[in-house]
């Protein structure tokens, strides 16, 4: 009897998890059809590094200060730069990721000064050999280059005149606030 | 899949196996030596090491900072929870404060990890055991929370989202809408796993009474985990040590009674409950504010002599030891990894059961072999 | 009126050759649909698509696996049992063809009316546990042999459940007809007043076809790959023929035991006898992809413990009242 009734009770479960999956059956598949129909990423999604445009410069702002060549946990980055002419700033000429390595810890985006880096949201990249991983980030930028460059001298200029006036008014009105005493003194 | 065998001479009666390193069942390469007499396994010996990637000896070449994505690559399931428990380390080691929100936020992505890790872990023990079809419903949640915690730290797996101080990206109202939406869908799908699985009549028979865990072996063996509460044993390191801010969260301890495959099942199926009612409480408390710590030193240098830091991940009590000599890179960084102290407990509980047995002890103890080899 | 294949086309050899050829064709194409259908139902269960690539619907990617199997290279490997290891897969496949042709798919078409089919049914369907054998015994390997001893046993043991529930029907209808034990059933089908012979009998033959969850002798993921692990390409397609043939013909024989053959309202006979045994494969599906495997002593316990004494109780419960009516 006590058998009869195992029987039953082990039974009707079964009979649960096949309804479960007869459910299941009824319910549309979840794929999506790869690479027909492509699934849109997150905004947060992380792929491979690119300069960013700043919008007060309206191009990249990398300084070349090697920060997240330091901080970079595999040692992917290289980087290098130069002070173009009659500008203050560095400009960055030659910037390589080797995506092979890279583990996309987000690390470099934290120490950036200029907070030029970002993520690209492309996710099928692929390649037939390592150097196909090898990612110029400066290429999309070299043919403004020149005129960014131009832009960037001329704001840097303006800002020394606009320095250079100032110091001349404060001085102006320094050696005007010294005259004056000393003529009501005379008087 | 040939595995080699060599027939031992003297003894005609039984032979040795390798459930090699390349197997379905071993979740990972792990060799486990068998020693077996027709179909009982006399003698059961694991050999780990095919997967040594030498995260500690990096470690001790890179600075605290950078050794940040490493975290999450040492348990790929919980790599959260590790990513999270190292920031926390470093800021008990240099006495940082979080701000509230961070805290929160750590704490919902923290469980969000902890239910896909035992999402993953139910499909591959009824894979093992031959239902193969609750292996893709478990995959089909895990991508909901895949995607969840790909909105917010940009990764599907191997997460670098903490930092010394707080998180990296900021969640906003979207992030909090769909994850209540996935605590209220994600309830209705453990009713039908309960149905399809743990209430299923071979299921049972094929885990009850199977793979025992004698309460002797908690003197030999540092057993945490859900390996520990189906003995029976209430011990979880979100209670017992509390880091973060676990202590004002209401949840359960799950345990078990006897310490077999079924109670270990159950155990996991409880823990995705309670990490449900915690992300549900985490969302409604979640406060305003900055999501990181005003002051972070920019080098880090923790004080001289040994630190130490524990959590709860998914697979039992992860502890990272750090013995600093006061500069920015450590002398020594010990990961303490719970399935290294789950796989050795095999020699002690294999003996005696069937081969088919094996494969179901192995799934149910919830191995990650990555883990045991760092 | 009983088409006789051998009147029609005059010579009884001709008519022989053409009844191969049919069943074969019919095999080959069945293998075919149901690896399809296999891999179609389980998706949807899964909520995912299965094969679409090749032809619609993916229908002709059994064309492309099968195009794959027939261009391997047949290895024979150096330390098998030869004459074994060649019979095995002959052994196999070859009941299946002389099975298929037992059956009657509507009320005008047999291949041959035997008076004694069932008990041809039964005995020639043994001799594939002997090519299992001979698979495993021959393949000279200890996991092949441990695969191959787990199926017997298992085959064995679940002989006796199946014939055990078959014998009431024989007693209902005083005939091992095939034949005519689907023309008695046109007022009813018997599984109407023999459930549980039907239950234990869809059990025992989902045993018998090694399927899950009785798949224990071919397990994907043990040890073991079971009886067929040393055969390759061709050869070991003939063994994954003969499981989906072995499929069709149990369901075939529950269909003419206990749904009642070719009857049915409105639809041609044929079609209805086409539409049971499809539905009982679906079911058989269903079964595989829902359930985890029994572990071996389990298997064998539940058919001694549970599935005889229930089959021995139903035959007497069956004679009792066989004899009061």
């Amino acid at each position: 009897m006590e058998l009869l009734r195992q029987i039953f009770a082990g039974a009707s479960t079964l009979l649960t998890g096949m309804r479960v999956t007869l459910e299941h059956f009824m319910r549309p598949p979840v794929t999506s059809e790869y690479p027909r129909e492509r699934l849109e990423m997150s905004e947060a999604y992380r792929n491979v590094i690119v300069l960013i445009e700043k919008d007060d410069i309206k191009s990249h702002d990398c300084i070349a200060c090697s920060a997240c060549e330091r901080v970079c946990p595999s040692f992917c980055i290289k980087l290098d730069g130069a002070r173009p002419e009659g500008l203050k700033r560095m400009r960055v000429t030659e910037f390589t990721v080797d995506f092979a390595l890279c583990s996309e810890c987000g690390l470099c985006l934290d120490v950036c000064p200029t907070d030029t880096l970002g993520y690209s949201r492309s996710y099928d990249e692929a390649g037939f050999n390592r150097s196909d991983f090898l990612y110029d980030l400066v290429e999309p930028w070299r043919a403004e280059e020149e005129t960014t460059v131009e832009r960037l001298r001329k704001v840097e200029n303006e800002k020394a005149e606009a320095k250079k006036l100032a110091a001349a008014k404060k001085a102006a009105a320094a050696s005007e606030k010294a005259a004056d005493p000393a003529e009501e003194k005379d008087a | 899949m040939q595995n080699s065998i060599e027939v031992v001479a003297e003894d005609r009666d039984t032979y040795y196996m390798n459930m090699g390193p390349q197997h379905p069942s071993t979740h990972g390469v792990l060799r486990l030596k068998l020693h077996l007499e027709g179909e009982t396994i006399l003698s059961a010996e694991p050999f780990i090491g095919y997967g040594h990637r030498a995260h500690e000896k990096m470690a001790e070449n890179r600075d605290y900072l950078q050794f940040l994505p490493n975290t999450s690559r040492v348990d790929y399931l919980s790599g959260m929870i590790y990513n999270l428990a190292y920031c926390q380390a470093v800021e008990k080691m240099m006495a940082i404060e979080v701000p509230e929100r961070a805290e929160y936020i750590r704490i919902i992505a923290a469980e969000l990890n902890r239910i896909s890790s035992h999402l993953l872990w139910m499909g591959t023990f009824l894979l093992d055991l031959g239902g193969i079809t609750p292996f893709l419903y478990g995959f089909d949640d895990r991508e909901k929370i895949l995607d969840i915690l790909d909105s917010i730290t940009g990764s599907r797996l191997t997460y670098c989202y903490g930092r010394f101080g707080g998180v990296t990206m900021d969640v906003d109202e979207i992030f909090v809408a769909k994850t209540a939406e996935f605590c209220e869908y994600f309830r209705g799908r453990l009713d039908d796993f309960q149905r399809l699985v743990i209430g299923n009549v071979i299921f049972q028979e094929r885990t009850k009474g199977v793979g025992v865990f004698d309460p002797e072996l908690i003197q030999h063996y540092a057993l945490s985990g859900p390996c520990l509460r189906a003995m029976g044993f209430a011990r979880d390191v979100r209670k017992d040590e509390p880091y973060g801010i676990y202590e004002r969260f209401d949840f359960e301890v799950q345990l078990g009674q006897r310490g077999d495959c079924f109670d270990r099942s159950t155990v996991r199926m409880g823990e995705m409950q309670q990490s449900l009612d915690i992300i549900e409480q985490a969302l409604k408390e979640l406060p305003d504010g900055p999501i990181m710590a005003a002051k972070v030193p920019k080098r880090i240098r923790p004080p001289e002599g040994d630190h130490h830091f524990a959590v709860e991940s998914a697979r039992g009590r992860f502890q990272h030891y750090i013995v600093s000599d006061g500069s920015d890179i450590p002398v020594r960084h010990k990961l303490s990894t719970p399935s290294f102290v789950n796989i050795s407990t095999m020699p002690q509980v294999m003996p005696g059961t069937m081969l088919a047995d094996a494969v179901a002890i192995l799934g149910s103890i919830d191995i990650v072999v990555p883990e045991i080899d760092r | 009126m009983v088409h006789n294949l051998t009147q029609i086309l005059g010579n009884p050899l001709l008519a022989l050759a053409a009844a191969i050829a049919a069943i074969m064709g019919y095999l080959t194409v069945n293998a075919m649909m149901l690896i399809w259908l296999e891999r179609k139902f389980s998706a949807r269960i899964q909520r995912r698509l299965g094969p679409t690539e090749h032809g619609p619907f993916g229908l002709l990617q059994s064309v492309a696996d099968m195009g794959k199997l027939l261009s391997k290279e047949l290895l024979t490997p150096d330390h098998v049992h030869k004459p074994l290891y060649l019979l095995a897969p002959v052994l196999v496949f070859s009941p299946v063809i002389a099975l298929c042709s037992l059956f009657p798919i509507s009320e005008s078409w047999v291949f041959h009316d035997f008076n004694i089919a069932l008990v041809l049914l039964l005995a020639i369907s043994n001799v594939t546990i002997v090519g299992i054998f001979f698979a495993g015994w021959g393949s000279n390997n200890k996991y092949a042999l441990l695969g191959a001893v787990r199926s017997v046993a298992q085959n064995i043991s679940y002989e006796i459940p199946l014939i055990l529930s078959v014998i009431p029907i024989v007693l209902m209808t005083r005939s091992l007809s095939l034949y005519q034990i689907s023309a008695a059933q046109d007022v009813f089908p018997f599984i109407l007043v023999q459930p549980l012979a039907a239950l234990i009998f869809l059990i025992a033959a989902t045993a018998e076809t090694n399927r899950a969850p009785f798949d224990i002798p071919e397990a994907e993921s043990e040890l073991i790959a079971g009886f067929h692990t040393e055969y390759s390409g061709m050869r070991f397609a003939l063994f994954f023929f003969a499981e989906y043939s072995n499929m069709v013909i149990v369901c075939a024989l529950a269909a003419v035991l206990f749904l009642g053959g070719w009857h049915g309202p409105l639809l041609p006979g044929w079609l209805w006898f086409m539409i049971k045994v499809y539905g009982l494969i679906i079911l058989m599906m269903w079964f595989r992809w829902t359930f985890p495997r029994l572990r071996f002593d389990q298997l064998m316990s539940f058919a001694w413990i549970v599935l005889v004494p229930l089959s021995i109780l139903n035959l007497l419960l069956t004679i009792v009242v066989i004899k009061l009516i």
